[in-house]
């Protein structure tokens, strides 16, 4: 299954970011970045399922928390950065 | 034990502070560092501690909610960021030792004193409007005296400092929680408090409100841009280097809580009647002079007095040995009784929280008339 990671530049951001999707009715996940998309070291993302991204978007926009790079995976160690 | 020492730690908290404390230590970890249970139950912790004291005081995102160790903590970080050397900075006349050491430590400061006498807000800020020149570089205030729970016109001073596009540090100790503060609407740079008075949370917690980025004063691991060895630019990691007080911000945010079903207006005006009968009884004792505001809104949860040809620290022991608890001194706070004219007798000071009664005000009284009939 396919899902978006929203790459936040800290805990309290992706936080934040959950809260406003899951107040959306948009189910959200925090987890540590996966390393090969962390960047500069370690940072937290947010996980949605791939057919929440669109709604998503307007949500986190609205709430001033865009984000800054989305990642698409299948969770098996493929990562590929989506423009939004 | 008849507490009456909240101006230094409220030691009567809600049950469910000491509650949440415990909780933490048995089953949280640290933010940041895992996604595993332990670290996520502290995440939420942490962050809800952040929202709920961002809606108390109005900041606008909870990032800019830093967690310190206490008020110092945050006043020296808000210090060393907008104060360098050569700089001019201008106080007033009631400040802490928290503010006037670390400017004293910053080399070839100037350091100005708005002072106005006790209880005259409107010549407070008049006296920051003369003092307010084109060499201030920063303005650093109290809201209210630690010593005499004098209230200072911090929304006016504020005013000013817009006005004349200065930036205002306020030292909030005691008033946060105590007496409603619109971080919003006063635009500082920073408002620094502690957690273990009007918050209500355990010693070793406390807030500072970012108006601007603050500069780190420690250095050290955020969870966050591992590989770089600059700290991280946005908040609040650039301010929060290494394991959070997770034990301590969990019961501050039940002290949160507490604040926020009482009611911060609801506080003030219990700790203000509390006070003003207090004072009001002391000013007929023989021999006692109270530092008492006439005006109610003009006075915190916290007085004054002293006896005279009484030693303030002695008359303090007597006070304790029959189970009051007071502190009497200088209260880490010479600038203010220089101000006041008290710096050669110091004062005793009492001081409230939601959780004193008019029970206890009358038998203070009365205590402290027997002790004075008794020399």
């Amino acid at each position: 299954m396919l899902y978006y990671l929203i790459v936040c530049r800290s805990l309290t951001y992706a936080q934040r970011t959950a809260e406003a999707l899951e107040r959306a009715g948009i189910t959200a996940h925090i987890l540590r970045s996966p390393k090969s998309v962390a960047g500069e070291g370690c940072s937290h993302s947010v996980r949605i399922s791939q057919r929440s991204l669109t709604d998503a978007l307007p949500v986190l926009h609205r709430a001033r928390l865009d984000p800054k790079r989305v990642f698409i995976t299948s969770g098996a160690g493929d990562y590929r950065e989506v423009e939004v | 034990m008849i507490y009456l020492d909240s101006a230094a730690t409220t030691l009567q908290k809600p049950p469910t502070v000491s509650r949440a404390a415990a909780r933490a230590i048995d089953h949280m970890a640290t933010p940041g560092r895992g996604t595993h249970r332990a670290a996520m139950s502290a995440a939420n912790i942490a962050y809800e501690c952040r929202k709920e004291a961002a809606a108390l005081f109005q900041v606008p995102e909870p990032d800019r909610v830093v967690f310190t160790f206490n008020a110092t903590h945050g006043l020296n970080i808000a210090i060393k960021t907008l104060v360098k050397p050569g700089m001019t900075a201008l106080i007033s006349g009631y400040e802490h030792n928290a503010v006037t050491r670390p400017l004293h430590a910053i080399p070839n400061v100037t350091v100005k004193v708005a002072e106005a006498p006790l209880f005259r807000p409107e010549q407070m800020t008049a006296a920051f409007a003369r003092q307010l020149t084109d060499e201030v570089d920063v303005v650093i205030c109290t809201h209210v005296s630690n010593v005499f729970g004098c209230v200072l016109p911090i929304e006016d001073i504020a005013a000013l400092c817009r006005a004349r596009g200065v930036p205002l540090i306020v030292d909030a100790s005691q008033s946060a929680g105590s007496i409603p503060l619109a971080f919003s609407e006063l635009g500082a740079a920073f408002v620094a408090m502690p957690g273990h008075k009007g918050l209500y949370g355990p010693q070793g917690t406390g807030l500072l409100l970012c108006g601007v980025t603050p500069a780190p004063l420690l250095e050290g691991g955020t969870g966050s841009l591992s590989i770089s060895q600059e700290m991280p630019d946005f908040l609040p990691d650039r301010a929060e280097a290494g394991t959070h007080n997770i034990a301590g911000l969990a019961g501050l945010l039940e002290g949160l809580r507490f604040l926020r079903r009482r009611g911060v207006r609801s506080v003030a005006d219990g700790e203000r009647a509390l006070i003003h009968r207090m004072g009001e009884g002391l000013a007929h004792l023989p021999d006692v002079e109270v530092f008492l505001s006439g005006q109610p809104d003009a006075q915190g949860g916290a007085l004054s007095f002293r006896v005279a040809g009484r030693d303030c620290e002695e008359f303090c022991e007597r006070l304790g040995d029959r189970g009051f608890a007071l502190r009497a001194g200088l209260h880490c706070a010479p600038l203010a009784h220089r101000t006041a004219g008290t710096l050669d007798t110091g004062t005793l000071r009492a001081s409230v929280s939601a959780f004193n009664t008019p029970q206890e005000i009358e038998h203070f009284l009365k205590t402290t008339a027997a002790l004075l009939q008794s020399r």
